[in-house]
């Protein structure tokens, strides 16, 4: 039966900051059962034994300053709530004493259990519920922005576990040179806000092929005259800063950006591609975080596929090496197009690795080599090649629906 | 479906580029300092990293950074094609030549043809 599978042209991917999935979505539940967020068995020990509950009273800016740790070792403090014995439980107990090490603020840890009611994120949450919310979708790796954001150009961080990755002359390619060296050659771009924000693959990408780069300028102007490539990755807007045109709010929504402004520039690229016909039955979106940014979620992350690269105990800074063989904490993901039936909820487990595996797949089918992170990485949007299990394709509506919202932005 | 409306952030409030620079900022700087080096004298910055506090001035250092890279980018480039249309010009050139004659230019241009 032909499904949107056979209709899909463009995979475009934006991956936000620093935000959890429960701090963002958990109160989803309350609409949808099936969406695994915020129950009333729920809490965290602050440091003086107390039980903190998640409470629906997060802020769109000033709460969270400063910004939470989400370096490895208080992320391991977050996930294993301070036990460090070989045979520890993960448990998610640690959240409010990680804060609260920041500060040594009790009533100030507590706001890391704090989550967004949903009428207080029109955008994120409408998509969520009418599209397909992804319930296990992790953080490839418990620590920072830049070697989780790695996996999803590179499907590893190359042993990286902090802020400082260098890739050149790695075994893996990027996915961007995948697709172009392909036979027939595909088409990708990395959008990032504007120069003034630029992007967060300095190192390697922007460095040594910066012509895989446009502005965000550009990928409206490409979805409104039918020019978008084959997979495209957009990077919001990193700083509050002054243009030619005027001031620029960072729309990141990285702790303590705001995030109204991550609402308004979600429900632009939505708006982009839907505008254009063609485009909007012919293009998935996913909307991903990066990682949970040291704020609060419920689920313990799993085990996983070890990398290729362990990173030692120095470079942990736990004292202990990791293999890459748990995931990070979860992150708010979900899946758009009108071909996905309204209110899915998936709960195969996904992280970013699942970005280039996905990408791989669809356009390129088999190719290696690959990291060991990435080839055991699920997929969210099937190849399109017979047969494909129902049962895996989110893409599975047999008409076009056309009851998708609008938003006024 | 209705529309939905997104409201908007408090103009007043939430741009603040006074902001201190933060870890993510910070990395993103380092980053951006490691490929300035990389650039030719002519597009690096005077502006002196370890001073930047603010995201508005963090702003600015990778705003200049980051058009200098694609700048010296673009300029490589063009010498490249110019080495190019150079070479390019110079073959048929020779080819037509009276005094080269039948030989190198029209061979080449044949296998040229050929593929």
């Amino acid at each position: 039966m032909p499904t949107g599978l056979d209709s899909l042209k463009h995979i475009v991917v934006l991956m936000m900051e620093n935000r959890s999935f429960d701090h963002m979505l958990g109160s989803l539940t309350a609409a949808n059962p099936q969406i695994d967020g915020i129950t009333a068995q729920l809490s965290n020990p602050d440091t003086t034994g107390a039980q903190v509950k998640p409470q629906p009273l997060a802020q769109f800016q000033g709460q969270l300053d400063p910004d939470p740790d989400h370096h490895f070792p208080a992320v391991d403090l977050q996930i294993f709530g301070g036990d460090t014995s070989p045979n520890r439980v993960a448990n998610m107990q640690g959240f409010v004493k990680s804060y609260f090490n920041q500060q040594e603020d009790v009533g100030h840890s507590q706001k890391i259990m704090y989550y967004f009611a949903q009428n207080q994120l029109p955008v994120l949450t409408t998509l969520a519920l009418e599209f397909a919310v992804f319930n296990r979708w992790f953080a490839s790796i418990p620590g920072p922005t830049i070697c989780n954001r790695a996996f999803a150009h590179y499907g590893t961080s190359f042993g990286r576990v902090d802020m400082n990755p260098v890739y050149i002359n790695e075994p893996f390619k990027n996915i961007y040179d995948r697709l172009y060296n392909a036979n027939p050659q595909h088409t990708a771009k990395i959008y990032y806000y504007d120069t003034t924000s630029s992007t967060m693959e300095v190192a390697n990408l922007l460095q040594n092929e910066p012509a895989l780069f446009a502005t965000y300028q550009q990928f409206l102007d490409d979805c409104n005259k039918g020019n978008l490539p084959d997979y495209s990755f957009i990077e919001p807007n990193y700083s509050d800063h002054d243009t030619d045109s005027g001031e620029e709010v960072a729309n990141d929504q990285h702790p303590d950006h705001n995030i109204q402004a991550g609402e308004l520039f979600i429900a632009s690229v939505y708006n982009a591609i839907k505008q254009n016909a063609n485009l909007w039955q012919s293009t998935a979106l996913l909307i991903v975080y990066d990682e949970h940014g040291g704020i609060y979620d419920h689920v313990v992350p799993p085990a996983c596929t070890p990398d290729k690269f362990p990173a030692s105990a120095s470079d942990t800074g736990t004292g202990q090496p990791f293999a890459f063989d748990r995931l990070g904490v979860r992150v708010p993901a979900i899946l758009i197009s009108p071909w996905i039936p309204k209110g899915t909820v998936v709960n195969r487990v996904f992280d970013h690795a699942s970005i280039p595996a996905t990408i791989t797949k669809f356009f390129l089918g088999n190719y290696s080599p690959r990291s060991p992170r990435e080839t055991s990485a699920d997929v969210f949007i099937e190849p399109n090649v017979a047969p494909v299990d129902p049962a895996r394709n989110l893409l599975s509506l047999a008409a076009m629906r056309n009851d998708c919202p609008d938003f006024d932005v | 479906m209705a529309l939905i409306h997104v409201p908007r952030p408090n103009a007043k409030t939430a741009m603040n580029p006074d902001r201190p620079v933060s870890g993510l900022l910070q990395a993103q700087i380092h980053h951006l300092l490691e490929a300035e080096k990389n650039l030719p004298l002519r597009h690096r910055s005077d502006i002196y990293v370890h001073a930047i506090k603010t995201e508005g001035e963090a702003a600015e250092y990778i705003r200049h950074v980051t058009e200098a890279i694609h700048e010296a980018h673009e300029i490589a480039a063009k010498k490249r094609r110019r080495g190019i249309a150079i070479a390019a010009a110079a073959e048929p050139s020779a080819a037509k030549s009276p005094s080269a004659g039948p030989g190198k230019g029209a061979g080449k241009k044949k296998a040229k043809a050929k593929k």
